[in-house]
């Protein structure tokens, strides 16, 4: 059985790279590891990296990626931030039970999940979602 | 100071919820969450498969944005998941600091097996 060790980091595709400097580097104030302006841009989560490019740029297609889902401490006040500057919001904050969920949209349309789960955690485990969230998935 | 203190899990999107389960906890091995029968963990990172049909959402695989899965040797990780019936695209691609080689899940989410072999400079 191959060994993965780790996630290394989650690629996000881009359509310009000023657009993802000012979502994940000013609007989420993510920390920027890359430190040459002419390269794709990386942001540091605190456990994993988003690292951005452009498949265009490579003559590959691009798509909106479903989603990361990145803990704030309020949602709802972190929406309330990014809508003030411009960010869209596909529909209502949810609240699943365990926690709540804001899903908006990058400058380039890539899904990013606003998420907070505000139950106590869990006993036996460091699980961040509940089965509740998964509504669409077979029980 | 970011807001962000974390990311908590990455969405997967999937037809068919069991079927990408077999795939990453016994294909890939990979971790299964001990309460959640679709979640599953890459070190500390918690993987969240879901059915956007089953929500009344379209389904669409995740294309070019590759989750890169941390190896020792990337080739060796390769055959093996060869070996298993796994499909790649094209050669393992060394990058002049990392070897990548990339496939895909059931449902065509983009993967690569990842393995920087080149030190980091400092920022």
């Amino acid at each position: 059985m191959i060994q993965v060790e780790r996630v290394d980091f989650v690629s996000v595709p881009i359509r310009s790279t000023e657009n993802a400097r000012r979502f994940y580097g000013e609007l989420l104030g993510l920390h920027e590891s890359t430190t040459d302006e002419d390269v794709f841009p990386e942001f540091e989560t605190a456990n994993v990296t988003l690292g951005m490019w452009m498949p265009e740029s490579f003559e590959l297609e691009f798509v909106p990626s479903p989603g990361v889902a990145l803990r704030v401490p309020d949602v709802p006040a972190a929406r309330a931030e990014l809508e003030a500057a411009g960010v869209q919001f596909d529909g209502d904050t949810r609240d699943t039970g365990v926690c709540h969920m804001a899903i908006c949209r990058d400058f380039d349309g890539n899904a990013v999940i606003l998420h907070r789960r505000y139950a106590a955690p869990r006993q036996d485990g460091t699980s961040h979602r509940e089965s509740a969230e998964l509504e669409g998935a077979p029980s | 100071m970011s807001v962000v203190t974390g990311l908590d899990f990455v969405a997967v999107p999937s037809r068919d919820a069991e079927r990408s389960r077999t795939f990453y906890v016994e294909t890939l091995g990979l971790r299964p969450d001990d309460k959640a029968r679709f979640e599953f963990w890459v070190g500390e990172t918690c993987f969240g498969i879901w059915e956007p049909e089953r929500m009344g959402g379209t389904f669409a695989p995740q294309k070019n944005g590759h989750w890169a899965l941390h190896v020792d040797d990337v080739a060796e990780a390769r055959r093996e998941l060869e070996g298993k019936g796994v499909e790649f695209v094209g050669e393992v691609l060394d990058t002049g600091v990392c070897h990548m080689a990339f496939f895909a899940d059931p449902d065509g989410n983009d993967l690569m097996l990842h393995h920087r072999y080149a030190p980091r400079a400092e920022s």
